[in-house]
């Protein structure tokens, strides 16, 4: 598995199953899960006050207040429509599906459902490639704090729209593996003429950042860049892009933790390895073994 | 074997050959107690001269010499930061592990990255040939699987670049 998932396998997985028994004609029964994705999001399944036949999904993201600046209600109304009904308290959106009110066909549903973070996230890239289209320079750089001390900036020029991720390296290690993973995504444009260049910068933020207040300095911060052009931020390819790029921080860390995996199960082998030569060097014991009778056993 | 492997090895290997004869040494200090002098240094005319041989600056092999025990550093290649950490990441791995590699010492002597203890008790419980082979087996092996890894990191890196970069269109 080298790409991840945009979408979230419980809700979709949860939702499969008890929409298919209402199908088949099965009692509904009772739901409460509490799960969480990336970047801090926390999700819950619930049914509203003990009602089993009705199911609600809510989602609370840290950062929402930032994306509701940017139009996320709006996109969150056109994707779910009447599905969004007023958040629970302590979360931030929540959905409800009636359970004797469901199509015959609800992949469709459960897609919508289980892109409930996704879609959360896509506002503010939306609203910036849109201002590329129209080709509107001087808009303020959106910041949106998607998790503690890391921050994404979206920014839309006329022919491009830049978005930096700024990201922390928690462990020492991983500023030196992580280092030679955005040397190669920067050097990945020679594998595919049409991806997006993405230039790096370990310890200070990078030129376009001077000015911000806030922009994080220190050995262990990393900031990305990736410059989209209007091949990238069309309408056709947009939704493409926006499920890529908001993965990326979770790509690049999933990766390096992989790789130290991959290198400490390498060390484990090798390990042993070393103490299989080195017992070489310990005589073989040669031992008369007896049976209980006094009699000598001979192994063949 | 690179020109300047083979005689950076065969130089160690007779050194270590020529060190490791140890016999039983009570301690001059401590009634019946029996400890490695090479670590507990009580006396300089239990200690030989220490010898260092060295492929390069940061290529070296420091080997002790005393009369009851041989304690023998290795400084490690590490030309960059990736070969640093994982330099530092095995050997840390194998210290943790010094119970099972009953010569290894838990802790490397300052300036090298891993360190062998060797005393009389070992060396009359298991021939001292096959010790001197493991030790060199061990020089060799360890460069090459640093310089795998970091291959290994290195093509990690790439393919997962490229895959991401590629969904681009």
């Amino acid at each position: 598995m080298i790409l991840l998932e945009q979408n979230n396998q419980i809700i979709s997985e949860i939702l499969e199953q008890k929409f298919s028994n209402v199908k088949e004609g099965g009692q509904p029964d009772k739901v409460n899960v509490n799960f969480c994705d990336f970047d801090g999001v926390y999700y819950l399944l619930s049914n509203p006050n003990g009602d089993k036949s009705k199911i609600r999904l809510s989602i609370a993201l840290k950062f929402f207040k930032e994306l509701q600046q940017h139009g996320a209600d709006t996109l969150l109304q056109r994707e779910y429509g009447s599905l969004l009904v007023t958040p629970e308290p302590q979360f931030n959106v929540t959905l409800e599906f009636d359970l004797n009110a469901i199509p015959n066909d609800y992949s469709e549903i459960l897609r919508k459902a289980s892109m409930l973070k996704r879609n959360c996230f896509a506002s503010v890239f939306e609203k910036y490639f849109e201002f590329q289209e129209a080709g509107q320079e001087g808009q303020k750089r959106a910041v949106i704090n998607y998790r503690e001390d890391e921050t994404m900036y979206i920014e839309a020029k006329p022919d491009r729209v830049t978005v930096i991720f700024s990201t922390l390296f928690k462990d020492p290690d991983d500023v030196i593996i992580g280092k030679v993973f955005l040397q190669e995504f920067r050097e990945g444009r020679k594998a595919s003429q049409t991806a997006p260049s993405v230039l790096y910068s370990l310890g200070e933020p990078p030129m376009e950042l001077r000015d911000q207040p806030g922009a994080r300095v220190g050995d262990n911060v990393g900031y990305i860049t990736f410059i989209l052009f209007p091949r990238h931020t069309n309408k056709k390819t947009r939704d493409n892009t926006i499920d890529l790029i908001h993965t990326f921080r979770d790509y690049l860390h999933y990766h390096i933790k992989c790789s130290k995996g991959y290198l400490h199960s390498r060390m484990r082998a090798k390990t042993s390895d070393f103490l299989k030569v080195l017992n070489r060097a310990r005589p073989e014991v040669k031992m008369e073994k007896k049976t209980f009778s006094g009699r000598t056993f001979l192994a063949s | 074997m690179s020109a300047t492997l083979a005689p950076y090895l065969d130089a160690v290997k007779s050194t270590l050959q020529a060190a490791l004869c140890l016999e039983q040494f009570s301690s001059q200090v401590v009634e019946r107690h029996d400890k490695p002098e090479v670590e507990v240094q009580t006396s300089k005319e239990l200690l030989m001269t220490p010898v260092v041989v060295a492929r390069n600056k940061l290529e070296r092999v420091l080997i002790e010499p005393s009369v009851n025990s041989v304690r023998i550093s290795l400084a490690i290649k590490q030309s960059d930061d990736i070969e640093r950490i994982l330099a530092h990441k095995f050997t840390r791995f194998m210290c943790q592990r010094a119970d099972n590699f009953v010569i290894l010492r838990r802790k490397p002597i300052e300036g090298y990255d891993i360190s062998f203890l060797i005393t009389n008790v070992h060396t009359s419980s298991m021939y001292k040939h096959k010790l001197v082979d493991f030790l060199i087996h061990f020089m060799q092996e360890i460069d090459k699987e640093i310089s795998d890894m970091k291959l290994a990191l290195n093509a990690r890196a790439r393919v997962s670049a490229e895959e991401f970069l590629k969904r681009f269109n």
